[in-house]
């Protein structure tokens, strides 16, 4: 027999390394006379979308199509330190690096455009990789403009650091001044069926509402929350590390389960938009929040549909049968 | 004196002695010549599934190949009045495509369909799925409800094996050196017939079955239970008919039937272990659950 269930689970997750950690990232952006942006930064893209959020960020501050930028490194011989990709802070770090690098190159070509123009500061105007002395008059572009900086022995280039103060909680009652940076929220509901004959239980639909402050990209961070929750679910369902007499017994993707693409739910996913952090445009980090919440979502829906509480993971067939029959 | 067995064509676009431990045969002529040479160094490989996943760390230490993918009359599938024919180089990409196969042998058709992954089914044979031998091989039970048999071949003649009596423990079954299956008999049968398959597996593709099920019901035109077939897989050293229950079966209306009974003698007829895919109490419970719904879904059919 087929039961069906719905379960919630919210979730928060403050990320960055925090707790006083001396985490960091330092960027460099630099407009050169070959029609290119570079943005030099070793942070390394795993695949959730490094270049492509630090592309778009640098473009915006810097009023251009993102089809000029070029991100130089991800190796730390041709970049400086952008910390690891991990802790779900890259956006959020190596984005205001990049951020604050590519404002200092604005105020740069604001800095060389008025002395070029002649002119005062608020009449200059930024738009498409070009700055106008007025509207509609005389106008330069950022590359011309990077070939009479480098005649006076400068460049329209800027190093940035980003390097914010958090503090260790306190060990007695976990409360602390600032321990990270920004806090990631989200709420997920998901419906399964449980099947009462196997006991496997299959995700029909998970709904999410993402608080990310700001998506730089969306698709990217509809891409986080599915591929997040996906990984999840791997953990409430199946990922089991069996060992045996001290030897894992499972060390293969034979045995050792992930879903795969046949077992993924249908999603639904809202972005909670509020411009409130001190990320890149009020931007949070989504890498882990995506995850957490799966298990406990997972298992108050089966608690629903079943009227059992599993209380490890992950929660196999087996524990379903066995919580089915004791129920009894 | 080495034996000159390889064909010239095989060279083609190859360097090295690497060919010469390797055969293509593309007749029944040629593969017979190889077996007579080779007999007992060959290493059969069909669509590479599983030798190739068991053999990842070592494949340098197979003496000699024997690939039978050119061999075209392997892939016939031949249907008489009476019987249809699958050879055994036939892929499960095929089994479950086919609308001959979908319309005398559902049961196989919907275990084909759930083998692996598609680029497995596309490269896997009900050949290999045999010999290679597996408690879990999907289309094994499906073979024993529809009462397959199997024309094994060999340097000195051929043999038919009850596909009941082929396997005889855990990827282990009754093919001698030299042996080869080469083709897999179904009878067709005159009376209506009714079928199920399950598939029990912690995810919902490319994963070994923590237990499977195949049932067919052969009704008389009395519409009494004639004939009853009831396999399940990994959940004993061997594919398992559960010969009990199918007598139990046999001469009652299906509506007549305690489809309780015949899930608690399924349930005590395996022999299942414990293992990564499932615990034994798990799978006695889940036999006694699926020999239910399966006997429910035939009634409902």
């Amino acid at each position: 027999m087929k039961k069906q269930g719905r379960g919630m689970a919210s979730i928060m997750f403050g990320f960055g390394y925090g707790e006083g950690f001396p985490d960091h990232s330092i960027a460099e952006v630099e407009i050169t006379k070959d029609k290119r942006i570079k943005v030099r930064t070793a942070g390394a893209d795993l695949g959730q979308g490094f270049l492509t959020t630090m592309t778009q960020i640098a473009a915006e501050v810097l009023k251009i199509d993102p089809s000029y930028i070029e991100i130089v490194g991800q190796d730390t011989h041709k970049a400086k330190n952008s910390g690891s990709t991990s802790a779900t802070r890259q956006t959020f770090f190596s984005g205001n690096a990049v951020r604050e690098a590519a404002e200092e190159v604005m105020g740069k070509i604001y800095h060389y455009g008025s002395l070029y123009f002649n002119s005062n500061h608020p009449e200059l105007t930024v738009k498409d990789g070009e700055l106008y002395a007025c509207d509609e008059c005389e106008k330069i572009t950022y590359w011309e403009l990077a070939e009479i900086v480098e005649q006076r022995g400068k460049e329209l280039k800027a190093e940035a650091t980003f390097f914010p103060k958090t503090y260790a909680p306190d060990r007695k009652t976990g409360q602390g001044e600032k321990i990270y940076v920004a806090y990631t929220f989200m709420t997920q509901v998901m419906d399964i069926e449980v099947d009462t004959d196997t006991g496997l239980i299959e995700v029909m639909n998970v709904y999410t509402a993402l608080d990310v402050g700001r998506a730089i990209n969306p698709q990217n961070v509809h891409g986080q929350i599915e591929g997040g929750t996906v990984q999840g679910l791997g953990m409430a369902m199946m990922e089991d590390q069996v060992i045996e007499e001290g030897i894992t017994i499972n060390a293969d993707m034979t045995n050792y389960l992930v879903p795969s693409i046949q077992d993924i739910p249908n999603f639904e996913s809202t972005l909670i938009e509020n411009n409130d952090s001190g990320g890149p445009f009020g931007s949070k980090g989504v890498g882990e929040p995506t995850i957490i919440g799966a298990s406990p979502a997972l298992s108050n829906a089966v608690y629903d549909a079943i009227g059992v509480r599993i209380k490890s993971l992950p929660i196999t067939p087996e524990k379903i049968l066995n919580a089915l029959e004791e129920k009894k | 004196m080495k034996k000159q067995s390889i064909n010239v064509k095989n060279k083609l676009g190859t360097s090295g002695k690497d060919s010469d431990k390797y055969f293509r045969p593309e007749s029944k002529e040629e593969l017979k010549k190889i077996l007579e040479d080779y007999t007992d160094e060959l290493t059969v490989i069909a669509g590479g599934t599983d030798l190739l996943v068991a053999n990842y760390k070592n494949l340098y230490k197979i003496e000699k190949w024997l690939d039978l993918n050119w061999l075209d009359s392997f892939k016939e599938i031949k249907i008489f009045d009476d019987k249809v024919e699958i050879g055994s180089m036939v892929t499960h990409e095929r089994l479950d495509k086919l609308d001959q196969i979908k319309e005398h042998f559902p049961v196989i058709q919907k275990a084909a369909a759930d083998v692996g992954s598609p680029q497995i089914r596309s490269r896997g044979t009900i050949g290999g799925n045999i010999v290679t031998s597996s408690p879990a091989g999907d289309l094994l039970p499906t073979l024993l409800v529809y009462d397959a048999k199997l024309k094994i071949i060999s340097k000195d003649g051929e043999r038919i094996v009850d596909a009941n009596d082929f396997f005889t423990g855990p990827k282990q079954n009754v093919l001698g050196d030299g042996e080869l299956v080469e083709k897999i008999i179904l009878p067709l049968e005159e009376n209506k017939s009714k079928g199920a398959w399950v598939k029990v597996g912690k995810r919902k593709a490319l994963v070994i079955s923590s237990i499977s099920l195949a049932l067919n019901l052969v009704f008389d035109n009395d519409n009494k239970i004639k004939d009853a077939r009831i396999c399940v897989g990994s959940a004993a050293p061997v594919p398992l008919r559960i010969e009990k229950a199918e007598q139990s079966l046999k001469n009652k209306k299906i509506k007549k039937v305690n489809i309780a009974e015949i899930a608690q003698i399924v349930s005590d007829e395996i022999s299942p272990i414990d293992d990564i895919r499932g615990t034994a109490e798990y799978r006695r419970k889940v036999a006694y659950n699926i020999t239910k719904s399966a006997l429910q879904e035939v009634i409902n059919q």
